[in-house]
């Protein structure tokens, strides 16, 4: 794991870092503005504005996910509490408010406190006790279940007036979340990007080995990773409950895939690395856009899903996977055996 | 002394007519299901996670509860885990329950679970899911519901609104679930040609989750100009997204589905703003447990075999005629219960926490 993540920091260093970001961005928009084309020739209904205000919500919802994820992704890990995260968050903020506006703060302060522990909890884990990310966030998820059903036995509960309109309303016309997810997107941005402490969490997450031996504390930053990560789910949940008047327990399920499939697709690499969170939320769009073509045109439920699958694939064959180096390992490898044999014969 | 003594003669003269007449009460109230032997039930639920399985598991032990010959109930809930239902299924067989009822929500995957338990003389009676097998073979009887006179329920309305035809958009759970199926050929046993559906074949996938109901509906309505009908057949899923028509500055349409009290708290609401807003319900089928509890019961302590053998959803909501009812809402109760149910809204309200 440890050589695949310093071989990536090789390729991010030989392309150069404004290169590899523009790589990851120009692919995910240009891939966009074509989606948007195709769907203005053969599904219009699926650009029209009061269609964008029906998707928009669940893109926002998507992409606040999907910058969670990229962190802990950025880390080399992989966060599968997302589902857990996302639906404990959407429980309290139903149940716990109870269709009272005035306790409406202190289950968002509450839920803010779970995913506060659940985030350290799997930031220890990992980060301290070197457990494997997909198995400790695994089980972190089961219990933030266990959470769920503790909360609200599994019931559903409808959303408060206030946070519907918070959350579910318009402001100039364009819905609200996608205002937090813009606002998330600035905030994830400056941090990485302009701050001192951005900067070494890329560097640790593209490196760790290099980070340690120059004195930076990879634990610390490993383990905010997590901590960040669940703080957005959190974020994303509670959105979803003033978007879905009535959401069920386990709202977070359908969001695991598409939370990994935007970060692949956004060009970051899975095993580690830099960041980019403009391609992400552009990924998020681009994803959410490709469900409604999808619908317009009438592909069946179980092709999007697949869609889905294969954009992941795509993201992680096209970022993740040195091709280059592989061909050139294979070839060195197959030279080897070739003169080996030519030795011995 | 003799006081005393007259006292207590008196006491329990008073004592045994109580009794006499307790026990005439009592036989009068045993259904005829409820035979003279004495047995044990186990109602196994393959997940138990929501308001309409609560009620149902409710539902259930309500019905064994009328039957005094069941010495013990249990209830277990597979949690959505197939492995956890089938080892729920092998545990009741192993303790020697007499009559197990069981809803198989991974389908023919508890088949060998269910034929295990056949096989060691349980009375074993899958319902409303079919888990494959046969009756007489691998359990002892499968107590179904009948989807497709819910589809013919809901095809009657709509022909009687829309009597030369409509546009209709049908939604159901995931794809290729059997209940949606067997719906639309309801439907199409009653609606001709002119009555055209909208969502591609068979029906516009949801899983009955809100969220996705939103997105497949903010597709359909921006991609058709004139929808007429929303059918639905889980009714709460839609409150979260009919909201959606504002989105689009249009009515909502008419909504035949099956009911639930968010959905008439959402219709009183909104159907002055929405003048196309009408509301046809049938009973969401919390109910079906309790003919299914009533044949392993009957079938356990030697009673006599119910009547139906299929589970009929009735009509229960008609905004236009009010008949059987006009649309019900208790505001002061929570969403997630259905006053079509048997057991009382109240006692509904307090399990799923209010």
């Amino acid at each position: 794991m440890t050589q695949a993540r310093n071989v990536d920091t090789g390729k991010a260093m030989r392309m150069g870092g404004g290169m590899a970001l523009s790589k990851g961005f120009v692919t995910i928009v240009v891939s966009t503005i074509a989606l948007i084309v195709l769907c203005f020739i053969f599904a219009p209904s699926a650009v029209t504005a009061g269609s964008l205000m029906g998707s928009l919500p669940f893109a926002a919802v998507l992409a606040i996910v999907g910058l969670g994820q990229m962190l802990v992704v950025q880390q080399g890990g992989f966060d599968l509490s997302v589902p857990g995260g996302v639906s404990l968050a959407v429980v309290i903020a139903t149940h716990t408010a109870n269709g009272n506006d005035t306790l409406l703060l202190n289950a968002v302060l509450f839920a803010f406190g779970c995913a506060l522990l659940a985030g350290v909890l799997n930031g220890l884990m990992v980060a301290i006790f070197k457990l494997n990310a997909i198995v400790a966030t695994i089980g972190m998820n089961t219990l933030l279940f266990g959470a769920v059903f503790a909360v609200s036995g599994g019931v559903p509960r409808i959303t408060t007036d206030l946070l519907a309109e918070i959350a579910g309303a318009r402001t100039f016309g364009i819905p609200n979340s996608v205002f937090f997810g813009l606002a998330i997107l600035t905030l994830v941005s400056f941090v990485m990007k302009r701050t001192v402490a951005g900067r070494r969490f890329e560097a640790i997450g593209a490196n760790p080995q290099m980070a340690r031996t120059v004195g930076l504390r990879v634990e610390v930053y490993e383990g905010m990773a997590y901590v960040m990560a669940q703080l957005l789910y959190c974020t994303a949940g509670i959105l979803i409950a003033g978007i879905t008047r009535e959401p069920t327990a386990f709202q977070g399920n359908s969001l695991l895939l598409p939370s990994v499939a935007v970060v692949a697709l956004a060009g970051v690499s899975l095993l580690g690395g830099r960041g980019f969170p403009i391609s992400v939320v552009v990924a998020a769009f681009f994803l959410n856009q490709l469900s409604q073509f999808a619908l317009s045109i009438g592909i069946p439920y179980s092709a999007q899903t697949i869609v889905q699958a294969l954009a992941l694939v795509f993201g992680i064959g096209v970022y993740s996977i040195d091709w280059a180096g592989r061909f050139k390992n294979t070839n060195q490898r197959s030279t080897e055996e070739e003169n080996h044999g030519n030795q011995t014969a | 002394m003799e006081t005393r003594l007259l006292k207590g003669g008196v006491a329990a003269l008073a004592l045994g007519a109580a009794c006499t007449l307790g026990t005439a009460a009592s036989a009068q109230d045993t259904p005829s299901w409820c035979g003279a032997a004495k047995a044990t039930l186990a109602l196994l639920d393959g997940f138990g996670g929501n308001s309409w399985r609560i009620v149902t598991a409710e539902a259930g032990r309500e019905e064994a509860a009328r039957c005094p010959n069941i010495t013990e109930y249990f209830y277990a809930d597979g949690q959505g885990d197939t492995q956890r239902a089938i080892s729920d299924i092998n545990s009741m067989a192993a303790r020697g329950v007499d009559a197990l009822v069981v809803f198989g929500d991974a389908g023919p995957a508890v088949l060998p679970a269910l034929t295990n338990a056949y096989r060691s003389d349980a009375v074993v009676v899958p319902y409303r899911v079919n888990v494959g097998g046969e009756a007489g073979t691998n359990y002892t009887r499968f107590v179904g519901a009948s989807f497709v006179d819910d589809g013919i329920s809901w095809g009657n309305f709509i022909a009687e609104q829309f009597p030369d035809g409509a546009n209709i958009l049908f939604l159901s759970g995931p794809a290729g679930n059997s209940q949606g199926l067997q719906e639309l050929e309801g439907m199409r046993q009653v609606l001709d040609d002119s009555y055209v559906f909208l969502n591609p074949e068979p029906f516009a996938v949801t899983n009955w989750d809100p969220s996705l109901t939103q997105q497949v509906l903010s597709a359909a309505i921006a991609q058709h100009d004139n929808i007429d009908v929303i059918v639905s057949d889980f009714g709460p899923s839609l409150v979260g997204a009919l909201p959606v028509f504002e989105n689009f500055d249009r009515s909502i349409p008419t909504i035949v589905t099956s009911d639930g009290n968010s959905l008439g708290c959402f219709w009183n609401e909104n159907h002055e703003n929405h003048p196309d807003f009408d509301l046809f319900t049938i009973e969401t089928g919390t109910d079906n447990v309790r003919l299914a509890v009533q044949w392993a019961i009957a079938e356990a302590t030697g009673g006599e075999a119910p009547d139906a053998e299929v589970f009929i959803s009735s009509p229960f909501e008609n905004s236009v005629t009010g008949e059987p009812n006009p649309v019900q809402c208790r505001d002061d109760l929570p969403g997630a219960i259905y006053l079509s149910s048997g057991v009382p809204a109240d006692r509904q309200a307090e399990l799923v926490g209010n």
